[in-house]
This record gives structure tokens, C-alpha cells and sequence, in this order.
């Protein structure tokens, strides 16, 4: 990860919309994957990345612990139970946004991460 | 450190400062490592040269004191001895004060002397007790051969005592690595059950990372392991699925009841998915959790058949973090 370069998350929270629903958050991630298939996560996200996904269900989480993911982006204005945000683990942080992914990704690549 | 160093396996405690250089007594170490000022009383009983021998004698009985240093302020200006004092009760001036008769030219130790130095003193002067003054002149306290005895004595008990502190310490993580050689999680695993997913593969995650397994060799293995739990939760009848976690590498078996993998050649090609409605909108069924568990996995055996269900063992080899790709 460190030959990655690192992005600030903090600064582009306001142009994503996004909320944070975690307390913590990464003050930087190592780049994007999008996707709402969990296979596809698993097969294809590299670790510290900013996870864009539509899916809300308690295996984002799981899927992101084990993948050593820093932050997932709950786009379309959904958030999963609170239940939910309890069990993420520590390091993981969530965020929501109105947006649509594909508005968030555009938002992200704009802002520089790419 | 030097705790570490010492152990307690002779009779005589020995310091090793490295395997295989020669051993030194302990407690010659000690008298080289130990100060004066670690060894002192402090603070020291004192009078006033205005004081009267009389009273001294008195300070003397009741703390079974030998000598009693003199001084003005911090400073040292001279001892009574319990010789001055039997000279002063042989020649009747037991009631004077002590600076008429005290001795001046005391004989001193720096509080920062080795106590090797202070036995060499004692050997040389034959007194029973010397003031000890630090570096600025003040006297900081009094030191008798009991003193050094004591405070060795004290120093090699605490040293032996480390040294079987560290000796069991040492014991006990031979023992907790013994047992930690194999761990083996194991869970069934309910058809339909999404929730559960995941709940195994972050035990064994658990395990690797307090191993300090490579991260990367970490998620390889947790990605096997979902996938194996969730094929089962979407396409079996139930069943089972067991981690096996060795030193060397982790195996992880998932064995369902039923109905068997059709084709097992299509199942592995990546997209291909027999998953129904509801594990799809979950983000399930991609068709990527064979091909997910081929490529994460160093070795894979599949069998599956209609009659007996399918069995999955996958290896992944460990290797700690750190070491080399």
C-alpha cells in the first residue's frame, strides 16, 4: 500500500454530499472500487480503498473487514440498520450520499482521485 | 535489558550479558553496578555541635547507632564515635558539647562510589560506618558494612526473582504456542442464512492476525473462506464448514448435503451462477465464488455428486508478514 498514493477523504466529503455514519474516519484512502457484487469486491478490491456500493446488507461489512477496506459510500441515499454500523469494524468507516454512484464517482474522479 | 539476561537454571544466579561469553558471579556485578547511595540510610540521624555528648549517647542507644555525624546546616563538620563517647563518661565530660571533643578529619564516601570501592574503603580504614556526601559537599547519608550486606542481599534475591519471573514467562509462551499449533474453527452453516455469512471467515482472520500472518495471505484465506460459507448458504441444503489453522497453512473444508454441483467445469467459469432472486439483489450470486476460491486458494480438490453432496478443501500457505514475496 505504500507505493499507493494516498487520498484525502476528509476535503471531498462536502462535494460527495456523503454523511458520515461511522465516528471515525480514515483521513485517507488508497483509491476506488465500485461495484454491488460482493464476489466481485472480493475478487477485485485492492486494501484501503473507498468502496462505492448501493448494498446496504450486513455482508458489505463483512466483505470490507475481510478485504481490508477503509471506508464504504452507501450511495442512492441509503444506510444500512444501525445494528449494521454497530458491527463495522473498527477501521472501517461508512458513509452515505443521495447521490447515485455513478454522480459519487464522477464527484471522486473530478476531486482528483484516480 | 539486563533482567532478561540473568538466569536462574544454576544454583548460582550467573549474568550473561551474551550466550556463550564467560559468566560472572552475580554478585560481583552487582558490587561494580550497586552505588553507595543505593546502599546508604538516608537521611542520616545527625546533631548540632552544640549538642550535648549526653545527648548524643542518647541518639546512639536508640537507634543503635555506632557514630553520629555532626553538622551545621548540610554540611559535615565532624563525627562522634562510640569511642568519643566511653572517653567522655572515662574523663567526666559527658556533658559538654560535641564540638569540644568530637573528631574533625572524617574519613568520607561519595554517594556515587561503586560499593566495591566502599568495601575497599572499610578493608583500608577498619571503621564501622562513613558519611556519605554527594557531589556538592552535602551529606546525604551513612553507610555501614551491614548496609552493603543488606542491600546486595536484597538485589540478588530480586535479580533471582526476575529471573524465575522470566524463566516461567518463557515456559508459559512455549506452552501458549503449543497450543496455538492448530486451531481449528468449525460451524454449520443454514441454507438461506445471509446474515451469518462471514462469521468463520472473521474468526479465522482473528487467528491469522494474532499469528501476524501477511495480510495479504490473511485476505486470500478470509476470501476462500466467505465464499466457501456463502456458496453453501445460497446453493446447498445446509452444511458445514471447518477451518483447520497450522503454523504452516490453513485448510478450509466446506462440506454441504446437497444437491451437488451440476457441472462443475461451468461453475467455475467466472459469471456463470445458478443463484436465485434474493441472494442477487443481496450482492450475491456473481458468479465469481469458485473462480474467487481458485484463484485465492495454493491448492483446491472439488468433489460434488448428487448423491452425497459437495465437499470443498481448499489450502492457503502461511507465511508471516514481512517475510520475503
Amino acid at each position: 500500500m505504500s507505493q499507493a498514493t494516498m487520498f484525502a477523504l476528509k476535503p471531498v466529503l462536502g462535494a460527495l454530499q456523503a454523511t458520515p455514519l461511522t465516528d471515525a474516519l480514515p483521513e485517507t484512502v488508497s483509491g476506488c472500487y465500485i461495484s454491488d457484487l460482493l464476489s466481485d469486491v472480493l475478487a477485485h478490491a485492492r486494501p484501503g480503498v473507498l468502496w462505492v456500493t448501493v448494498q446496504i446488507h450486513r455482508n458489505v461489512v463483512s466483505v470490507a473487514a475481510m478485504k481490508d477496506i477503509a471506508a464504504v459510500l452507501f450511495t442512492c441515499g441509503r444506510k444500512p440498520d444501525a445494528t449494521i454500523v454497530a458491527e463495522a469494524e473498527e477501521g472501517i468507516a461508512l458513509l452515505s450520499t443521495p447521490l447515485t454512484s455513478y454522480e459519487a464517482a464522477g464527484r471522486l474522479w473530478e476531486a482528483g482521485l484516480r | 535489558m539486563g533482567v532478561s539476561t540473568v538466569t536462574a537454571r544454576t544454583s548460582v544466579p550467573v549474568w550473561d550479558e551474551q550466550p556463550g561469553r564467560r559468566s560472572v558471579p552475580l554478585a560481583q556485578v552487582l558490587v561494580y553496578e550497586l552505588r553507595v547511595r543505593d546502599a546508604m540510610s538516608k537521611p542520616p540521624v545527625t546533631a548540632a555541635p552544640q549538642d550535648s555528648l549526653r545527648s548524643i549517647q542518647h541518639l546512639m542507644k536508640a537507634h543503635k547507632f555506632s557514630g553520629v555525624p555532626i553538622v551545621e546546616g548540610d554540611r559535615l563538620v565532624g563525627l562522634v564515635s562510640i569511642e568519643d563517647i566511653i572517653n567522655a563518661l572515662d574523663r567526666g565530660h559527658i556533658n559538654e558539647p560535641a564540638e569540644r571533643h568530637m573528631t574533625r578529619n572524617v574519613v568520607t564516601l561519595r554517594d556515587h562510589y561503586s560499593l566495591l570501592r566502599a568495601v575497599a574503603e572499610f578493608e583500608r580504614h577498619g571503621f564501622g560506618r562513613f558519611p556519605v556526601l554527594d557531589a556538592g559537599d552535602r551529606l546525604v547519608g551513612m553507610i555501614t558494612r551491614g548496609d552493603i550486606t543488606t542491600c546486595l542481599m536484597h538485589h540478588l534475591e530480586k535479580r533471582a526473582e526476575e529471573a524465575i519471573a522470566h524463566e516461567a514467562a518463557l515456559v508459559a509462551a512455549r506452552v501458549a504456542d503449543e497450543k496455538a499449533e492448530r486451531v481449528v474453527i468449525r460451524a454449520p452453516v443454514r441454507t438461506g442464512d445471509y446474515d451469518s455469512a462471514g462469521k468463520v471467515s472473521q474468526r479465522m482472520r482473528q487467528v491469522l492476525r494474532e499469528r501476524g500472518i501477511d495480510p495479504e495471505v490473511r485476505r486470500r484465506a478470509a476470501v476462500v473462506a466467505y465464499e466457501a460459507e456463502t456458496n453453501i448458504i445460497i446453493h446447498s441444503l445446509g452444511g458445514e464448514i471447518v477451518v483447520t489453522i497450522d503454523p504452516d497453512k490453513v485448510v478450509i473444508e466446506a462440506n454441504d448435503v446437497g444437491p451437488g454441483i451440476e457441472n462443475i467445469e461451468l461453475a467455475m467459469q467466472e459469471g456463470w451462477s445458478t443463484a436465485g432472486r434474493l441472494p442477487r439483489e443481496l450482492g450475491f450470486g456473481a458468479g465469481m465464488g469458485l473462480p474467487n476460491i481458485k484463484r485465492c486458494s495454493d491448492r483446491l480438490e472439488i468433489q460434488s455428486d448428487s448423491e452425497h453432496g459437495t465437499r470443498l478443501r481448499a489450502e492457503i500457505f502461511l507465511k508471516r508478514a514481512g517475510g520475503a514475496e
